[in-house]
């Protein structure tokens, strides 16, 4: 009787399409939410960006899924290229961007360390439950707490510089929201005070994770302090460091509200930034040209992933 | 059966979600339309109706200061509600945002049949336009347009049709501290009559150390800048595009004088961030730190109420030039009706309710202190009601005469002329009068000829729609 090996023999169309289909039913959920959730906003924004549409212009039609007629190709992007409103809110976003990012890293990361170096569980505890208080409070309120903190009239800030320390007269004070040399600080500094918990406990969590062995070894060679924390801790934080500084620079290039409640649609403010300029194209002026939008928050979002790509490559392990 | 017009209409109203369950059957019935069809239809109506507004009740959205600040609202939406039945929300809108009722009108259906909370000037050309709101006229109740005055008839009116329905009336006027203006020698139950005056004044009040500033105006400067304008002159808006004229020698005029007054001003009046209610010149006044503000009238009176001494509120209107035209801005913030709702003649009625109401007009003029409402200041803007008031005044309307005396500048006051680049017109030109104001301009008529230009390179920019039909 002859021998026939079925062990090389490629299994029929059928049970291999079934196993699949198998698989993509058990998929279907996480990839519906991952195409209607994530995917489906991008194409949406996308496709805008290459038409006229104009929210309010009923002659502006859309057709299936709600997508924009009214093709127009690179106009968009080419008008907005040259479109000097653009160019100079992506310089503003930028230089907030440059201020915040570097204080929204180096702060928690010092008092991640001192936090760390605390022995006492207990005390240490505390510290940790005090840092993330500014964490847990809600956005509106936060704005609200710094609005009164920064006030001319109210605030404790300028009783203190004016009343108390007569530093500046009641028509010299600082104006921390409204002088355009001050309120890309000010938001800075109320931007670093809500987050400096939660990145504290970022890097809590890396420095955890560093063998004590190597810093003690580095300890018996010799290493000051600071030389250990500049060669041995920051090294190995720094995937800590590329998540936040990727995660923060994303978020201080679009900051919206913010300027908004501060600046408004002032468009010589230093909070005039290109989200404002999107904002106020989409939802404010005219017939709310969403196309041209669109190519606009493309424009940025694109530039950002440039610099993203970058700082990718500039963190990359070195291990 | 589906030539039939009638059952082709029942078919639209059920896909589009205009018609409820109920109603899709009793005329699925009447038409004799097999039951399964009809039970289909009539499912797929409630789902799309379960958003959109419902035949037989009245679905009213407001702006959501328009509750808080007259809850009186409430008591008279009750009244109502036994007459017809009616559901009222706080519209689910960011700011004066419109795109979800735009959005709705896009997909051929609405939520609500109406709107509580436009201001003409700024919304309302966006909302007739874009075919989100159709005219009242045919609803009107008999003689109504002409118990309007002429000057807001003409604010809520587009192409000939009548869009806005007035409710609340707001007109820009000269408030002060009555201590203060006591302090520094002057009368404080005399308003200035001049420009002029107000400066003076403003100077002594800060010269003599009554308050450590002298006037104030409103943080958008240029809801301060054209009242000022109009009392120079109100033949200032461009014939074809409705456009402020920003470079007329009335508006070169008022920013003159609005640069004298920032030189007596808090620090950080040109500061525009903020919102209503917590603006820089609120905080200044609230704060009992200037003589006189530049404002419209509810915000003086809700911004006194916290003073130790409220009754120490003067208002008045607005100063003038010699010569000028005496006049002021005036804007109201009322209703439009959504092409897509279904109550339309119910909506009419309830609007003649809510405008005649005496309950809403006493709280806003006189509060509810029993029930912890303070005065709010808006007023009404028929013109038989106040007749009434003249004839009969109410004891609350004679303990608050600013009421009547802000009704009275309305005939020299004029509405901010609607364009379709609607707020972006004041954004757009603000970098450039500011200029001027904060010294790094020193010629008026320079910096606002930039921003007539650059307001009109924005209209060219930004292109306009043509109405919807």
């Amino acid at each position: 009787m002859a021998y026939v090996s079925t062990a090389n023999r490629r299994p029929g169309m059928w049970p291999r399409v079934r196993e699949g289909l198998g698989s993509w039913l058990f998929l279907l959920p996480a990839v519906a939410f991952f195409v209607l959730w994530q995917l489906w906003p991008v194409i949406l924004v996308a496709w805008y960006s290459f038409t006229s549409f104009r929210f309010l212009d009923p002659n502006s039609t859309t057709t299936f899924f709600g997508l924009p007629t009214g093709w127009v190709g690179l106009a968009n992007f080419r008008e907005a290229l040259n479109d000097d409103l653009v160019w100079e809110g992506l310089k503003r976003a930028a230089i907030f961007t440059l201020l915040f990012v570097p204080g929204m890293i180096l702060i928690p990361l010092v008092i991640a360390t001192l936090v760390d170096r605390v022995r006492n569980g207990k005390i240490a505890g505390v510290y940790r439950v005090i840092l993330l208080i500014p964490a847990m409070i809600p956005g509106p309120l936060v704005f609200v707490l710094w609005k009164w903190l920064y006030d001319l009239y109210i605030g404790p800030i300028n009783y203190f510089l004016v009343d108390v320390f007569h530093f500046y007269t009641i028509r010299t004070q600082p104006q921390w929201l409204g002088d355009p040399h001050l309120v890309f600080f000010s938001i800075a500094f109320m931007e670093w005070w809500w987050g400096i918990g939660y990145h504290t406990m970022f890097f809590i969590a890396g420095l955890a994770a560093i063998p004590h062995d190597l810093i003690e070894a580095a300890r018996l060679d010799g290493a000051s302090e600071l030389r250990l924390w500049w060669n041995i801790v920051v090294p190995r934080l720094l995937p800590v460091i590329l998540v936040l500084v990727v995660i923060r620079f994303g978020s201080a290039m679009a900051v919206i509200d913010e300027y908004l409640i501060v600046g408004g649609f002032n468009r010589t403010s230093p909070t005039y930034t290109w989200t404002v300029y999107m904002w106020e194209t989409a939802f404010v002026t005219g017939d709310w040209r969403q196309g041209y939008a669109a190519a606009i928050g493309w424009i940025g979002a694109l530039a950002m992933l440039v610099i993203v790509v970058g700082m990718f490559y500039l963190f990359r392990s070195r291990d | 059966m589906i030539d039939h017009p009638r059952a082709r209409q029942l078919f639209a109203d059920a896909l589009q979600g205009k018609a409820n369950r109920r109603d899709i059957l009793r005329r699925a019935a009447t038409l004799g339309i097999a039951a399964p069809v009809a039970m289909s239809l009539a499912n797929l109506g409630g789902m799309r109706s379960a958003f959109a507004a419902d035949a037989g009740t009245l679905s009213v959205t407001y702006y959501d200061w328009i509750v808080n600040l007259h809850p009186a609202l409430n008591t008279v939406n009750e009244d109502f509600n036994k007459t017809f039945p009616l559901k009222a929300e706080v519209a689910p809108t960011q700011g004066f945002g419109i795109e979800r009722f735009v959005q709705e009108a896009r997909d051929k259906t609405s939520t609500w049949d109406m709107y509580i909370g436009v201001t003409p000037f700024l919304e309302m050309i966006a909302l007739a336009n874009s075919g989100t709101i159709e005219p009242w006229d045919e609803y009107l109740p008999d003689g109504f347009l002409d118990d309007i005055p002429d000057s807001i008839k003409a604010e809520g009116t587009y192409d000939g049709k009548f869009y806005v329905w007035p409710f609340l009336l707001d007109i820009t006027v000269d408030a002060w501290n009555g201590d203060f203006v006591e302090k520094a020698g002057l009368d404080p139950k005399t308003a200035p009559a001049t420009w002029d005056e107000l400066i003076a004044n403003a100077k002594k009040i800060q010269d003599s150390g009554a308050a450590p500033f002298g006037v104030t105006f409103d943080f958008h400067a240029w809801r301060s800048l054209v009242p000022i304008t109009h009392s120079i002159s109100t033949d200032v808006y461009d014939k074809e595009s409705g456009l402020f004229l920003w470079n007329s020698d009335a508006a070169v005029q008022a920013l003159e004088i609005m640069k004298q007054m920032t030189e007596l001003a808090n620090p950080d009046v040109l500061n525009e961030g903020g919102v209503d209610g917590v603006g820089p010149d609120d905080a200044a006044f609230t704060g009992q730190q200037v003589g006189y503000w530049v404002k419209y009238q509810n915000a003086p009176i809700q911004r006194a109420a916290t003073w130790p001494d409220p009754t120490k509120l003067g208002l008045g209107p607005l100063p003038k030039v010699e010569g000028g035209a005496g006049g002021t801005v005036f804007w109201d913030t009322g209703a439009v009706l959504f092409k897509y709702g279904v109550n339309k003649q119910q909506a009419a009625d309830y609007m003649k309710t809510i405008t005649t109401d005496q309950r809403i007009w006493k709280e806003s003029v006189a509060g509810d202190p029993d029930n912890g409402v303070p005065a709010v200041g808006q007023l009404p803007v028929l013109e038989s009601i106040w007749a009434e008031y003249e004839k009969t005044p109410p004891d609350w309307l004679t303990a608050n005469p600013w009421a009547t005396e802000v009704w009275k500048s309305l005939p020299n006051a004029s509405a901010i002329h609607p364009t379709p680049l609607s707020i972006t017109q004041f954004n757009v030109a603000a970098p450039f009068y500011v200029d001027y104001l904060s010294g790094k301009e020193s010629d008026a008529k320079t910096a606002l000829t930039k921003a007539w230009d650059a307001v009109n390179e924005e209209l060219k920019k930004t292109g306009t729609a043509t109405p919807a039909s």
